[in-house]
């Protein structure tokens, strides 16, 4: 190995290297555009409101995969976040029939600590039990699923105004959904600082590699609770993004679990962690809808169109699989 | 960048391909109907009520294509497909509603793009949208009062319910709690829930049956030939038993030894029902509707019992063994339904090759 | 009496059932090179684990600075002045090198100053790690752990896989922590390398320190003889069974290169009065970092040994040649002619097979020992997957007679003890009439007994004509079981001995690339 092949990287200018460091997502990114632009082809009518359906149709799966990405990047996997979600949002539903306009402020930050509690009970159970990680939270899955039964037996509750109106219409242009602004900056609160934060770097490092990690004087135990907890307070806002959909409490969870490993996996994040961010599961998130809402426009029956969706999200995954391969050969 | 590139192609490759597709939809002269179902597929009752659609749409003549979506998905994936559709411009949706409450925003969009809503099976409080529903509170009534007559009005029955917090399943509870009222010496010695799925059920009444419970008639929301099986199966003497209408079930009332039962109608045609009506709301015909919940047209069950004479000559009448034994009978719905048995066996809409 | 810089006295570690350290001490003075020595298991990477904080001791004691402490944490043996080096850098792949140091709260200036120091100046931070070099990946765990200023900087096998450049200046950063009145301990392999740079050595044997001897010219027998421990307690073991070693000559060594510092290796290739012919051979082979350029001969009849210290290449050469691993250099011939394994049912097909030192790896814990033994003859890669009739029941009852079995746990395999259990993947490989064994490290946590009866069954098999190539990590092993023995060091052969003249001292040394001469001065346990 000589001094010139150590050097290498150095080759390289900084911005193109970020790109290169990104490419997955960059790739997402225009595969989106792509996706948009097809659309806007077979349907000429497609326009602002249907980009504001769309917006608020992805909320609550966006905020089920970026909760599965900050467990998965720190090498775990939460079965239960569409469980978490049914609980949260059943809670928010049940205390804002009760609470009012203003006291529904007050809902929403503790159905935040509620699920930043329950995410950091999953995380528990892990370390301490040292159980497997999809064993504990399958079982914790019924449980929470459970709780979400005895608070409310069946759909009902309701949502402050002002609170479904942050994901109802648009943002200073028509072309801005207010949904998409409102999960943009939810997600940038709490996921830049956390990506610039020592417990972020200890995230990817227990993820990465456990023993590098606990060398590097990561404790390894509380740090997957944290990444469970913040797992949890976002399931918890995907509860919320629920309630701000449909005005309600849903008690049987809903598709997400599952959607939301299908975005990350398609958004980068690998399921063996330390890889991955937020900015492809979002991407793909909507990736996957859009998929959905064309083949609708072009009229192809349900059953084919799951089928479609399926083979899609496995040809993408696996032609990434190919070019990471052929870049490490390279 | 070669990956930038590989994703390119793809993309190109998908915009190919659909340049390559005839446009599925596309409103011509008729109307094009969207139809929202959120859940079990694979279920014999919701895919009778989904090529009921089809048919009906068909045999309307005024139908030049549909929308189905057709997932299992819970009340904000339903938000998102009735959305799509309203993207796809469809001139009506016809719902299977997964919540009362929860569709409403999106069904007020519908109602802003000036689309016509009927939501089937079950209704929802959006005051635009129209309801057309089997009786669910009756077809409980109906089948609960004969099993307490057939009891002499007095003895232990089982109460084995479909999904706890389904609209349906509430309602039915209700008509079968006002029989219960009217008969005060029946004792309800178990009440299980089948969430509508027969290996559950026939597990739950099988551990009854092993319980050494006296049981002297069973009344089912739905899940009915698999507990006339799992009687036969444990060697158990046959009760009277209420199902609904069926296909396996109303083989079992006219054919097995022993059985006395009755099957109430539950009719998956349903969704045809619902696309006449939007067809009736599009052609301008809305008099005598109602929009809302007060104003939901109710279907009435009727009750099949091979105990009378007269009731076995309707089973005999219904029973077709080429069915599939988890399709209900009720295959049309009269002064509701337009198609003919073949137009719904062959669960084409317009347009479907 | 120096003030001790770190001081660790009494430090016990069980594992379960098993002890690691027993009561070891180490004592480390400013401004010394300290090496930390011992025998495959003696303790040394337990020790380090518990310095360094990521493995708790059960008990024991440690003053650094003339201070007590403990050490619950990377992150606290950090803090109180103890940094450390592992073999594989303690750098988190899918951080780019800056996030790497703000993990570890590095002080950036001090790491660019080290980086610069130790030859590589410009590299830039924000490289993921898994994009560089493992060379590079080294420079940069060590240049991190110098940039925090530690008061004793352990390097566990550091220096292993670095080319001699980077080595070199490794080195003399050592040299220049002492020259600051810090500290160094260091583990390594290579004696070459601890006697120019240590000042004192301590020597760990079965879990205690048993001698700290400082380093001045002839130490190294002082070592080796520390590491043995008193050769009295060993009676001089005979050969089980089998031929003289004379007179079965069988290995011949092609091409292996001298021992770096130009070790008297000088292994001369003998194909003197070869009895069988050539079955296995390795030309040139390599795989992988550890292993380079190995060549050796197999011949029917012959078991020819394999010794190594941990880590030096052996268990890519074994499962290079059993298929698992494909070679990135040289060629393997069977029966003279080359072949190209692309999975081990490739070399099974060709008679050569591999013996791991877990069992259960190899067997199904759960069948019986009959299914285990003829798991082989159904296995896919056999025509049509068709049995054979009778011949097969008859051919793995003869097998199992044949290797005396205790067939009274006929049951579930697992519940055999582990001689028999690998008795048993041995079996089954006979029943099929395989001609080439690797056996790797078989008789690992196997009693006496059965460990002969193993040695016993290689020698029968060799007589009746197969071929086996035996690893192991006992030393005393050798004479008992082998023919002859090649020394591996470095992932080069460096030695090829008769394995008559194979005692323990002789063989240490060769592992340790030291040269053959001298007779080792008997030490009592009290030395320094």
């Amino acid at each position: 190995m000589s001094a010139p092949a150590v050097a290498a990287p150095a080759a390289r200018p900084g911005i193109g290297r970020t790109i290169a460091r990104n490419q997955w997502v960059v790739g997402l990114y225009l595969l989106l555009a792509a996706l948009l632009a097809f659309t806007f082809l077979i349907k000429p009518g497609y326009g602002p409101a249907d980009i504001e359906s769309l917006a608020i149709s992805v909320l609550p799966i966006v905020f089920a995969a970026a909760a599965q990405a900050v467990i998965v990047i720190a090498g775990g996997i939460d079965l239960s976040i569409g469980s978490l979600m049914a609980l949260t949002n059943v809670v928010a539903a049940a205390l804002m029939a009760q609470s009012g306009e203003v006291g529904a402020v007050g809902v929403v930050l503790l159905v935040l600590i509620l699920g930043t509690l329950l995410g950091a009970v999953n995380g528990i159970l892990v370390v301490v039990s040292r159980v497997p990680d999809i064993v504990v939270t399958l079982a914790m899955s019924f449980v929470w699923a459970g709780a979400a039964l005895l608070v409310l037996g069946s759909p009902g509750g309701s949502a402050a105004a002002w609170f479904m109106a942050l994901a109802d219409g648009t943002f200073l242009i028509e072309w801005l959904p207010r949904a998409f602004v409102t999960m943009v900056v939810v997600l940038a609160v709490i996921w830049i600082p956390l990506r610039r934060s020592r417990l972020g770097l200890s995230l990817y490092a227990v993820g990465s590699d456990r023993v590098a990690a606990l060398r590097s004087g990561v404790p390894i135990g509380r740090t997957k609770i944290a990444a469970y907890a913040i797992g949890g307070l976002l399931a918890g806002i995907g509860g919320l993004s629920l309630s701000m959909s449909t005005g309600i409490g849903l008690p049987v969870p809903g598709p997400y679990t599952l959607g939301g490993v299908a975005a990350i996996v398609l958004g980068g994040v690998s399921l063996a962690g330390g890889r991955g961010g937020l900015m492809g599961p979002v991407a793909a998130a909507f990736i996957l809808a859009l998929i959905r809402l064309d083949l609708v426009f072009l009229g192809v029956t349900s059953d084919y169109s799951q089928v479609i969706q399926g083979v899609v999200l496995v040809l993408v995954v696996m032609i990434g699989g190919l070019v990471e391969l052929r870049r490490r050969r390279a | 960048m070669k990956h930038t590139r590989l994703f390119g192609g793809l993309a190109a490759a998908t915009v190919a391909a659909a340049a390559l597709m005839p446009a599925a939809v596309a409103a011509q002269d008729g109307y094009t109907i969207g139809f929202s179902n959120p859940g079990g597929v694979g279920n014999g009752w919701r895919e009778e009520m989904i090529c009921s659609a089809k048919a009906e749409a068909l045999a309307s003549g005024e139908v030049t294509g549909m929308n189905i979506i057709h997932r299992n998905t819970d009340a904000a994936g339903q938000l998102e497909d009735i959305r799509s559709l309203i993207s796809a411009g469809v001139d009506a949706i016809v719902v299977n509603p997964a919540d009362y409450e929860a569709l409403n925003p999106a069904l007020q969009e519908a109602a802003d793009a000036g689309i016509v809503v009927v939501a089937v099976d079950a209704p929802v409080s959006q005051p635009t949208a129209y309801n057309l529903s089997n009786n669910q509170e009756e077809y409980a009534y109906l089948g609960a009062t004969w099993l307490f007559e057939q009891l002499g009005g007095k003895g232990n029955v089982v109460e084995m319910r479909g999904i706890p917090g389904h609209p349906a399943d509430t309602d039915r509870h209700e008509g079968f709690q006002r029989a219960l009222a009217e008969h005060p010496e029946i004792v309800v010695v178990k009440e299980v829930s089948t969430n509508w799925d027969p290996a559950t059920g026939a597990q739950q009444i099988t551990d009854i049956l092993n319980a050494g419970t006296q049981v002297d008639g069973v009344w089912t929301s739905g899940i009915d030939s698999w507990i006339v099986d799992a009687f036969i199966t444990a060697g158990a003497p046959l009760v009277p038993i209420v199902g609904a209408d069926n296909s396996g079930f109303v083989t079992q009332l006219l054919t097995t030894e022993g059985l006395v039962g009755a099957a109430v109608t539950n009719p998956g045609s349903v969704g045809g029902a619902g696309v006449r009506l939007a067809i009736h709301l599009l052609d301008g015909m809305a008099a005598g509707y109602e929009p809302g919940p007060e104003g939901t047209i109710l279907l009435d069950p009727q009750l099949w019992t091979n105990a009378t004479e007269e009731g076995k000559a309707a089973l005999a009448g219904a029973a077709d063994p080429s069915l599939d034994p988890s399709w209900p009978l009720g295959l049309s719905i009269p002064d509701w339904t337009t198609y003919t048995k073949e137009q719904l066996l062959a669960c084409k809409a317009p347009g479907e090759a | 009496m120096t003030e001790h810089l770190l001081e660790a006295t009494g430090v016990v570690k069980r594992y379960g059932g098993v002890t690691a350290l027993r009561g070891a001490s180490l004592a480390v003075r400013p401004g010394e090179v300290h090496a930390l020595l011992g025998a495959n298991g003696a303790g040394k990477s337990t020790l380090i684990k518990i310095l360094t904080g990521t493995v708790r001791p059960d008990s024991g004691s440690f003053r650094v600075g003339g201070t007590e402490r403990t050490i619950r944490s990377a992150a606290e043996a950090r803090a109180v002045g103890l940094a450390s080096i592992y073999q594989d850098p303690s750098v988190i792949p899918d951080l780019d090198v800056r996030d790497n140091l703000r993990l570890t709260r590095t002080p950036l200036d001090a790491f660019r100053g080290w980086m610069a120091e130790l030859g590589i100046p410009d590299l830039p931070l924000d490289v993921l790690s898994r994009d560089l070099p493992l060379p590079t990946l080294r420079i940069v765990d060590l240049a991190r752990a110098l940039a925090a200023e530690p008061q004793v900087l352990i390097l566990d096998e550091t220096t292993a896989a670095l080319p001699a450049d980077l080595t070199e200046r490794v080195l003399e950063v050592v040299g220049r922590q002492r020259d600051h009145g810090r500290a160094v301990i260091f583990i390594s392999h290579r004696l070459i390398e601890i006697s120019t740079l240590c000042d004192r050595a301590t020597v760990l044997r079965d879990g205690q320190t048993v001698g700290v001897v400082p380093i001045e010219p002839g130490a190294e027998d002082r070592i080796v003889a520390l590491m043995l421990g008193p050769q009295a307690e060993r009676p001089e073991t005979e050969r089980a069974t089998g031929p003289v070693a004379a007179g079965i000559v069988g290995a011949a060594l092609l091409g292996a290169e001298a021992g770096p510092g130009g070790a008297d290796a000088g292994p001369a290739p003998t194909a003197a009065a070869a009895p069988g012919e050539l079955r296995l051979a390795a030309r040139g082979i390599g795989a992988g970092s550890r292993l380079h350029d190995v060549s050796l001969e197999l011949r029917a009849g012959e078991v020819l040994g394999v010794v190594a210290l941990e880590g030096q290449g052996q268990e890519e050469l074994f499962e290079t040649l059993a298929g698992a691993r494909r070679p990135t250099a040289g060629t393997i011939e069977v029966d003279g002619r080359p072949v190209r394994f692309h999975h081990p049912a490739d070399a099974i097909r060709a008679g050569v097979v591999l013996v791991p030192a877990d069992r259960l790896q190899a067997l199904l814990p759960q069948r019986s020992v009959r299914e285990n033994v003829a798991l082989p003859f159904s296995a896919p890669f056999r025509r049509w997957g068709l049995r054979r009739g009778a011949e097969e029941p008859r051919k793995v009852s003869a097998a199992i007679e044949r290797l005396q079995v205790d067939t009274r746990a006929q049951a579930e395999v697992r519940r055999l003890s582990g001689g028999n259990q690998q008795k048993v993947t041995i079996a089954r490989w006979v029943a099929l009439g395989v001609r080439t064994l690797l056996c790797f490290d078989p008789t690992r946590g196997i009693d006496i007994r059965t460990k002969r009866q193993i040695y016993a069954l290689l020698r029968e098999l060799a007589d009746q004509g197969a071929a086996v190539l035996l690893y192991t990590s006992e030393l005393e092993e050798i004479r008992l079981a082998c023919d002859r023995v090649v020394v591996i060091f470095g992932g080069r052969v460096v030695d090829v001995m008769d394995a008559a003249l194979a005692d323990e001292p002789t063989l240490l040394r060769a592992a340790y690339a030291l040269p053959p001469d001298a007779p080792l001065p008997v030490l009592d346990e009290a030395a320094s």
